[in-house]
């Protein structure tokens, strides 16, 4: 085994020691929960704080095959996990928070346009470039009440308040890429015949795709946050919906499942984003 | 911040309390805590004391197996949480429509009851509950006349019926005394062999006494202690004022200790204990709403002897009463 020596910049653990090293940082904190738990279940055994395995067990079986409490399903006798899965908690509210995020990444396709829009052409510059700049300063979570009027307490508010949050940032981020994209090739273009739109779409928005989706993969944080807020202020389902009714009554044998939950599901989207740029755009080295 | 609990912001920055504390021999420090991060720290063991309704301390820390007394029963809501609903709709017609509420609050108790004490529990179903945080409620409420029904508690109660078209149904009024205010405190640490927890009970109890008399003695004692109050929550002298009329002080420990020795109090803790119950607030895995029993003054237990968790302790109380403390 090669030595173990941690402040040499060209050693190299083995590959075996290499796998340890990284597990050592997660048995330590599983450590220190099991420990936080049994001290505190010797001190009361009811204790909801920190719930041992079996509670852990209970509340994943509660929201993984038992539907959600104002729901009135109930599963036929005999009915396989399957459809019980589809019918239960996590799924109903994964489906509506998905839903809610779905629909705001969809709402960056415009406005990374507009950016690469602003970018690119000086009128569009003028028009929006200050105002973005503005923007991007607001505390989007301040003006909730306003949301509300203006956009009721369904879906609308929640969604606007994840695009006010997270949109102005990817603006201006993606007009930094765009300002990034040297003169000359512009130029070049224009020679060899290209029209505006060409350079815009063909040359620009071509060679900055995969900056662009790595930036959206940066933003998934903000997104999850600015839609947890949503859910927690007024809503009658979702994934914060949940966490924030549990909390009501200590139930963190939910909680904690529904938090690494989300974080599989946060890691599952980043994971595609990044296959999906390697695919399509192989020639990309960030 | 509620009417109910603001004088004991008052109580500590009078000076009653140090005068009780010093009498006792102990320092007691009040804090102001928001609500729900309060009743968090209590089940956590980080405070030893802590105030909150009948509802939560038994689906707080006594379904999390926090053994829990309370000591002083502060008052009841009279009229403090309200139903309330736009264009004249009636409990019979709020089937089917949205209602604003913080869920699996005392405010999702109230409505509750409104529907069963109306005849509409069979619609309770269909009923469809947003859960809105009280910090958006009342603006969320009042800036979209698509929303139908909001059921909150009061100052937000008073703000949202400044809108002419919204009137209220129904009240804890006419529920009395099912939503109470306590003062809790940690069994462990009343039992403290050292007697300091009895010490404790004894001089807050002691200091809440004498500024309940202040508060409902009339004179310029009354007027400051009112202010002091108010100055809790920020409120105006007035609105305050509005708030307590609605609010059932036991502003005497006689009446305090009636209403705790009483039958009524069975009673109302049975509908409560059997709302958390029905309504999972006991735990996923409380199988029986006897496995969180609650001890009476007169020794009786509703539910399992072994699973006592909330006790009502009229002793400091009645030790105020008889003028020992």
């Amino acid at each position: 085994m090669a030595r173990f020596s941690p402040f040499d910049i060209q050693a190299r653990p083995n590959r075996l020691l290499g796998q340890v090293l990284s597990a050592v940082l997660f048995v330590v904190c599983l450590g220190l929960y099991m420990h936080a738990s049994k001290v505190r279940h010797a001190e009361n055994p009811e204790d909801r704080i920190v719930p041992n395995a079996q509670q852990l067990r209970s509340g994943v079986h509660a929201s993984v095959l038992e539907p959600a409490e104002e729901d009135d399903y109930i599963a036929p006798e005999g009915a396989s996990k399957w459809t019980r899965f589809q019918h239960s908690m996590i799924w109903k509210d994964t489906a509506s928070s998905g839903r809610r995020f779905g629909i705001s990444l969809l709402l960056f396709l415009p406005a990374i346009l507009l950016a690469l829009h602003i970018g690119l052409y000086p009128y569009f510059n003028a028009g929006f470039m200050r105002f973005v700049l503005f923007f991007d300063k607001i505390v989007a979570l301040s003006l909730l009440p306003i949301l509300f009027i203006a956009f009721g307490i369904d879906e609308l508010s929640k969604i606007a308040l994840i695009f006010i949050g997270v949109a102005p940032t990817l603006i201006l981020d993606v007009i930094q890429m765009v300002k990034a994209v040297p003169q000359e090739q512009v130029v070049k273009s224009f020679t060899l015949g290209a029209n505006d739109f060409d350079v815009t779409y063909r040359v620009v928005l071509r060679q900055i795709a995969p900056q662009i989706i790595n930036s959206l993969r940066l933003n998934l944080k903000p997104i999850m946050l600015f839609l947890f807020a949503g859910e927690m202020i007024a809503a009658s389902d979702g994934l914060a919906y949940r966490i924030a009714i549990m909390r009501r009554h200590m139930g963190m044998d939910v909680i904690l499942p529904y938090v690494l939950w989300v974080a599989l599901l946060l890691f599952l989207v980043d994971l595609s984003l990044r296959l999906l740029n390697k695919r399509m755009h192989p020639w990309f080295q960030s | 911040m509620y009417a109910g609990w603001n004088p004991y912001f008052y109580m500590q920055k009078s000076g009653i309390l140090k005068k009780w504390a010093d009498k006792y021999g102990i320092v007691i420090k009040v804090q102001r805590f928001d609500y729900a991060a309060s009743l968090d720290s209590f089940v956590a063991k980080n405070i030893d004391a802590c105030t909150m309704t009948n509802m939560e301390a038994l689906d707080m820390p006594a379904a999390s197996g926090v053994d829990t007394t309370s000591i002083i029963v502060g008052d009841y809501s009279n009229g403090n949480d309200a139903v309330l609903t736009r264009n004249g709709l009636g409990l019979d017609k709020l089937g089917g429509h949205k209602v604003m509420l913080v869920q699996k609050t005392v405010s999702e108790y109230l409505l509750e009851r409104a529907m069963v004490l109306n005849g509409q529990q069979t619609k309770l179903p269909t009923l469809k509950l947003l859960n809105t945080s009280d910090s958006d409620i009342a603006p969320a409420f009042l800036n979209n006349s698509s929303n139908e029904a909001v059921v909150t508690w009061k100052p937000l109660v008073s703000q949202i019926l400044t809108d002419k078209g919204v009137h209220s149904i129904f009240d804890s009024s006419k529920i009395p005394g099912e939503i109470l205010d306590l003062l809790v405190v940690q069994t462990s640490v009343l039992n403290r062999p050292d007697g300091s927890g009895e010490r404790f009970a004894k001089a807050i109890t002691g200091a809440w006494y004498e500024t309940m008399q202040k508060m409902t003695g009339g004179g310029p004692a009354q007027a400051e202690a009112l202010k002091g109050s108010a100055a809790a929550s920020s409120d105006t002298v007035d609105s305050y004022r509005e708030q307590l009329k609605t609010t059932a002080l036991f502003s005497t420990p006689k009446a305090a200790v009636e209403f705790t020795t009483s039958v009524s109090l069975k009673q109302k803790m049975e509908l409560v204990r059997q709302f958390c119950f029905t309504h999972g607030l006991l735990g996923k895995g409380t199988k029986s709403v006897d496995d969180v029993s609650i001890l009476y003054p007169d020794g009786s237990v509703q539910g399992k002897k072994d699973r006592v968790r909330l006790r009502f302790d009229a002793q400091y109380m009645q030790a105020a009463m008889q003028g020992k403390l």
